[in-house]
């Protein structure tokens, strides 16, 4: 293999700031300690990725989701994790939710606003969207050429 | 009514990679809700729950040949998690510097606790030393 898993690190920054907030003031971190413990970060994606894989395999699903990732919480012996976990797992929901009613809001408007533009010919502007809409669709299909869709 | 609502055009993170991991994530997620208009817009309500970059951590994912597909959820959850257990491993290695009467952190701290933490016991003998050679990936 080209690239091992254990290069891919997620960046010092971040990691630095995580540690920093955990961690009572005045106390400090050797950059050996950082590296390891970013280094011990990815391992544990790779292991919980593996983890929850299992689970979707055992339910005959291409697909994780976030119910696999919290069982593999507790089969390694992360609980202390659920909680806190379940709590994100909303507030993100809510969040992408907010996102989609946002973009689907910005479709319209911008749809509305065409309607005003071009009010005599309108047979050609419905085709112009319905364009749009398939090179949204297209766009967005291209981009999900990997997916599997479920059910 | 929601204030996290994403702003037009102009991406709003500051941090570059994040804004990588946005068009990454959308190019291979599998969205099981709908379609989400790909534009260029920046998803800043995503991007304040969670440190790590999605990108990243969707990236290291990929890495597992058993893994074919991931759902935006999850590798949010899994950045999460990563981001906690960070937290943990900090705050255990803490109390041995402590004994060693330290405010600094030293490598040898985490050694120590992955030792003796249960939790920690599927890193063991994953650390490369300072010779490569050392690294064994076959240990567990």
């Amino acid at each position: 293999m080209a690239e091992r898993p254990e290069d891919l690190n997620l960046p010092n920054a971040v990691i630095t700031r995580i540690i920093k907030e955990a961690l009572p003031d005045g106390v400090n971190v050797s950059k050996e300690a950082r590296r390891a413990i970013s280094q011990a970060a990815s391992v544990f994606v790779l292991y919980a990725t593996s983890c929850a894989n299992n689970f979707a395999m055992k339910a005959k699903r291409k697909t994780l989701n976030a119910t696999d990732v919290m069982s593999a919480m507790e089969e390694m012996e992360f609980e202390r994790f659920l909680q806190p976990l379940r709590e994100s797992l909303e507030a993100y929901k809510k969040g992408q939710k907010g996102k989609k009613e946002a973009s689907e809001q910005k479709r319209k408007d911008a749809k509305e606003k065409k309607n005003d533009v071009e009010e005599n010919d309108k047979s050609r502007e419905e085709e112009e969207e319905e364009e749009e809409r398939m090179d949204e669709d297209q766009e967005a299909e291209n981009e999900v050429e990997e997916e599997e869709v479920e059910n | 009514m929601a204030s996290t609502v994403a702003v037009p055009v102009a991406p709003t993170v500051s941090d570059p990679e994040r804004c990588e991991g946005e068009e990454e994530l959308r190019g291979l997620e599998a969205e099981e809700e709908s379609n989400q208009h790909t534009g260029p817009v920046a998803a800043p309500s995503q991007n304040r729950l969670a440190k790590l970059p999605l990108s990243r951590i969707k990236a290291l994912m990929k890495a597992d040949p058993d893994v074919s597909l991931a759902s935006q959820e999850s590798v949010f959850i899994i950045a999460k998690a990563t981001e906690l257990f960070v937290e943990m491993i900090a705050k255990d290695a803490l109390v041995y510097a402590h004994q060693g009467k330290r405010k600094t952190l030293q490598r040898k701290d985490l050694d120590n606790a992955i030792e003796t933490v249960d939790e920690f016991a599927f890193l063991e003998g994953k650390f490369p030393s300072k010779h490569p050679s050392s690294l064994n990936l076959y240990h567990i």
